[in-house]
């Protein structure tokens, strides 16, 4: 048997040749803290991997975990090979800091340290090898002990057993030992076939007991010896600044420790050249402000509101209202200097009588995670820790940095659970204003939450789009001989204007449209955009479906049949999903006037690209009174997204991701005046809750095609659903809704 | 300012802070008991719900000089006050996304089932009036009537 250093084997203490194993005594158990450590600790057979002398198996993840079951899939994919009781597994969080000292040690699979993916192919092989790795060096140790081959050592549920001797023992036994086992050639994985975990159990996420008995700790519920509180006030114009204010108005009310600026200029600006996720463009800026820092929250609030302040609106104070953008990006859309994403033959050769053209628009939506955005940060003049909510560790670390000027060895971050992300808390901007406000009262955590007025104000909102559609029917067919669409994307911020749904949709790239020109421009305005739930998709495929059910209807073609005429060349799960959903949601019945039924497919992140992603078709059931008034009945959903490693999170993810598109396309619209966003709280920007007449969602795996991939299920269900309802809408009523929310369109009929 | 004197979870409690402090705060910045979270401060949705002498309600709207001799239960409160089955369950059901609602969610759940032992469902329609982003709704409903053993 060969010994040697593992790659990533970072513990200390030369190996001997040979049985030799080196014995290392306990070390004193620190702290149980929620987040991993910056350094090596305890029995680590690997930076992923500590095992106790009690068997608790640490695994540490670089994935926050916000509530799509990351941290649980990842320990899924370790114990699969692992062979540990599930029971004895714990998840913390990886630290970002030690990644960036070791050298890439939790650096594997795209977005590294972004929430989310823990499926993805690179990854679960990796986590995988980690396990089967720490598994046989267990077995080398306890054959060492034992004095018998390795190979005769068989694992499963934490325990290590020798039949022909009878011995037993736990992994905690040995783990010490295993610890400074080093293997020259690193274990096969088992084949699928011998899989126990993956694709065979459903456990659920590892958190939820701390959650369900209030000892979970999300970012807001941090607590640090000595800690203070800020309350923040950003300018109400982003892209406004501060004129005045007069801290020497609330500095003597009780408790008030300091007001403090936010001057984005102020930044100190890494020295070190960034390894961000996303970049440390503009998207991660402060935006001016001023926040008051008190002992406690409650005090820091009521300063906040006595403080005396004065600001620049600046340009964005001009915008009169969000008509006005909407308006400014029609005017765009047509004035015919848009890029083109999408070209194919000569759409001007067309020549069908039937012309079925149509706009859309989608507004402003902000994320409304319930968490609301907060950090807490301790600054002195050479270090900063920073814990925090996050979606993305690694731009959480880098902006730290960049605000602060200490070198990346200097800070920590600390993830806590996340309450809620859907792309709010991917760019690290609010935390960079944390950081900006303790480094203001340095050597004192403080701790920066946002008021739920701040959030929806001071959002990173959806993309609006706005898209005119054409297209030229087949005198014949019905089908489009040319389609033609100019889309506007409103803000500057190149990262959150995607295609998605519009320049990689199937029927325009499949070949079936003989005919296809797509533009698109961006409006700049100072309104900021951010990540909302599978981005600009959420707006595409609401556009791009609800124009191919009007092209149907044109045409006079069940809407079924024509998307499955526009399919028929493309590859089979599109069609599959589709016809499964219209099975079984009693497609093709006759229904009286009032009751519709509408149907909707996409796919997230990338339609073109054969066997990738995920696709979602969807048929909605609604009733509509004569009045108006609308009621989901029932959804039947059909997906593929290859195979599925832990059913139940992906159910979940489907049923949540279905509420979720529901409402930002029944409720959802932040509205603006004077340049400044109107809606602060949930009275002013309505949630569906449980007592809304939710419908009754019925997911189908029967489309699963079985190819060799597990995709993502985050984004992608909030997206077929509101093109569905709103099909269906048109299906029941004769009325066609070309934006959303539907909550404020006229929906009555005669 | 006077200490206001109440009970937590059974045990006596006395903050001297200023009286307009919501119990919401109370709770999290001066007792430490952080399981009760801040959601909108506008009793919209319900991620701060307590039980208060007996009946859910929602903490950020409850001043801490109204608060002289109340009983006051919290998540941290709820398993020893009859809570542990809906908080199995609730883990058991993989009813949390993000979880940051459910705290408020468990306290309105198990207010439902002190008075309402099998709730129809328009029982709880009306009592869990909480927002949830994550759209965890239709689990919540089931590990309710799990809980109370009616048909799912």
């Amino acid at each position: 048997m060969n010994i040697d250093r593992r790659a990533f084997l970072v513990t200390t203490g030369a190996l001997a040749g040979g049985m030799a194993l080196a014995v290392r005594p306990p070390e004193a158990a620190a702290a149980p803290a929620p987040w991993g450590p910056d350094a090596a600790s305890g029995n680590e057979l690997s930076p992923w991997i500590e095992i106790a002398a009690d068997s608790t198996v640490t695994i540490r993840v670089p994935q926050p975990e916000s509530g799509n079951g990351t941290m649980t899939q990842i320990a899924m994919n370790v114990a699969e090979e692992l062979h540990c009781a599930w029971g004895d597994i714990r998840v913390v969080n990886a630290s970002v800091q030690r990644d960036y000292i070791e050298k890439n040690v939790y650096t594997h699979g795209s977005l590294p340290f972004f929430s989310g993916h823990g499926t993805s192919r690179g990854r679960m092989a990796h986590n995988m090898r980690l396990g089967a790795s720490a598994r046989e060096r267990l077995k080398m140790a306890a054959a060492a002990r034992w004095g018998v081959p390795a190979a005769q050592i068989a694992a499963k549920d934490s325990v290590l057993s020798h039949a022909a001797s009878g011995r037993s023992l736990r992994f905690g036994e040995v783990a010490a030992e295993a610890a400074k086992v080093g293997i020259l050639a690193e274990p096969e994985l088992k084949p699928e076939s011998e899989w126990t975990l993956i694709g065979k159990q459903s456990p659920p996420k590892l958190f939820l007991p701390e959650v369900a008995n209030g000892s979970a700790v999300y970012g807001i519920d941090v607590k640090l010896p000595g800690m203070v509180h800020a309350a923040l006030r950003q300018v109400p114009v982003m892209g406004g600044r501060l004129k005045s204010h007069r801290p020497e108005a609330v500095l003597k009310m009780p408790g008030v420790r300091a007001v403090v600026v936010i001057d984005p200029a102020k930044s100190r600006r890494s020295a070190v050249k960034d390894q961000t996720t996303f970049g440390l463009s503009n998207v991660t800026e402060a935006q001016h402000g001023v926040a008051v820092i008190a002992d406690h929250y409650w005090q820091a609030k009521l300063a906040l509101e006595a403080l005396p302040v004065e600001w620049v609106l600046g340009e964005g104070g001009k915008i009169a209202d969000h008509d006005s953008i909407y308006q400014a990006m029609r005017t765009l859309r047509d004035a015919g200097a848009g890029k083109v994403v999408v070209t194919r033959g000569d759409v001007a050769s067309a020549n069908g009588k039937r012309i079925v053209e149509a706009e859309y628009l989608t507004p402003y939506a902000d994320n409304a995670v319930m968490e609301p955005l907060n950090g807490t940060a301790l600054v002195t003049a050479d270090a900063c820790e920073l814990w925090c909510p996050t979606q993305d560790s690694r731009q959480a670390y880098w902006v730290a940095i960049d605000e602060t000027g200490l070198g990346p060895e200097k800070v920590t971050v600390h993830n806590t659970l996340v309450g809620g992300n859907f792309g709010r808390r991917t760019q690290a901007e609010d935390l960079r204003m944390v950081v900006a406000i303790a480094r203001q009262f340095p050597g004192v955590p403080v701790k920066t939450i946002w008021s739920r007025e701040e959030m929806f104000r001071q959002g990173r909102y959806r993309t609006p789009i706005s898209t005119r559609f054409k297209a030229v029917l087949d005198d014949a067919t019905g089908l489009p001989q040319a389609v033609s669409g100019d889309l506007c994307f409103a803000g500057d911020r190149p990262l959150f204007q995607l295609t998605q749904g519009y320049g990689d949709a199937p029927y325009f790239n499949s070949g079936a449209i003989a005919n296809v020109r797509l533009t698109t421009t961006a409006y700049p305005v100072h309104v900021l955009n951010g990540a909302y739930r599978a981005p600009c998709l959420n707006s595409n495929a609401f556009i791009t479906e609800t124009f191919i059910d009007e092209c149907a209807h044109a045409a006079g073609i069940d809407p079924l049949e024509y998307r499955l005429k526009l399919l028929a060349s493309w590859e089979k799960p599109w069609s599959d999903t589709l016809r499964l959903v219209a099975e079984k949601s009693g497609w093709g019945k006759q229904l009286r006037k009032g009751e519709g039924l509408g149907l909707a497919i996409t796919n997230w992140p990338v339609a073109t690209m054969r066997n990738f992603g995920s696709t979602m078709a969807i048929a909605a059931r609604v009733s509509a009174s004569k009045a108006g008034e609308l009621k989901v009945n029932r959804i039947d959903v059909a997906f593929d997204c290859g195979r599925i490693a832990n059913e139940d999170a992906v159910l979940s993810q489907i049923e949540g991701g279905i509420i979720f598109g529901l409402n930002m396309t029944l409720n959802e619209e932040m509205t603006l005046k004077n340049g400044a966003m109107i809606e602060g709280n949930f009275d002013e920007y309505p949630m569906l809750r449980l007592g809304d007449s939710l419908p009754a969602i019925h997911i189908h795996l029967g489309a699963l095609s079985g190819h060799d991939r597990f995709d993502l299920m985050g984004e992608l269900p909030a997206c077929p659903i509101g093109p569905a309802v709103g099909n269906a809408i048109y299906s029941a009523t004769g009325k066609r809704l070309r934006t959303t929310p539907f909550r404020k369109q006229d929906l009555s009929w005669t | 300012m006077a200490a206001i004197d109440f009970k937590v979870n059974g045990a006596a409690q006395s903050v001297d802070a200023d009286p307009s402090t919501p119990l919401l705060w109370v709770l999290r910045d001066h007792l430490g008991l952080t399981g009760t979270k801040y959601g909108c401060g506008v009793a919209q949705c319900g991620a701060c719900t307590v039980h208060l002498n007996g009946e859910a309600v929602r903490s950020c709207q409850l001043p801490l000089d109204g608060l002289a001799g109340a009983e006051v239960v919290t998540i941290e409160g709820l398993a020893a006050r009859g809570g542990e089955t809906l908080q199995r369950l609730w883990a058991e059901l993989n009813v949390p996304q993000c979880g940051y609602c459910q705290a408020g969610m468990l306290m309105a759940a198990a207010d439902l089932l002190q008075k309402t032992p099998k709730p129809s469902d328009a029982d709880i329609d009306a009592a869990m009036t909480n927002i949830c982003r994550c759209g965890t709704y239709g689990r919540v409903r089931a590990a309710i009537k799990r809980a109370a053993g009616v048909t799912a």
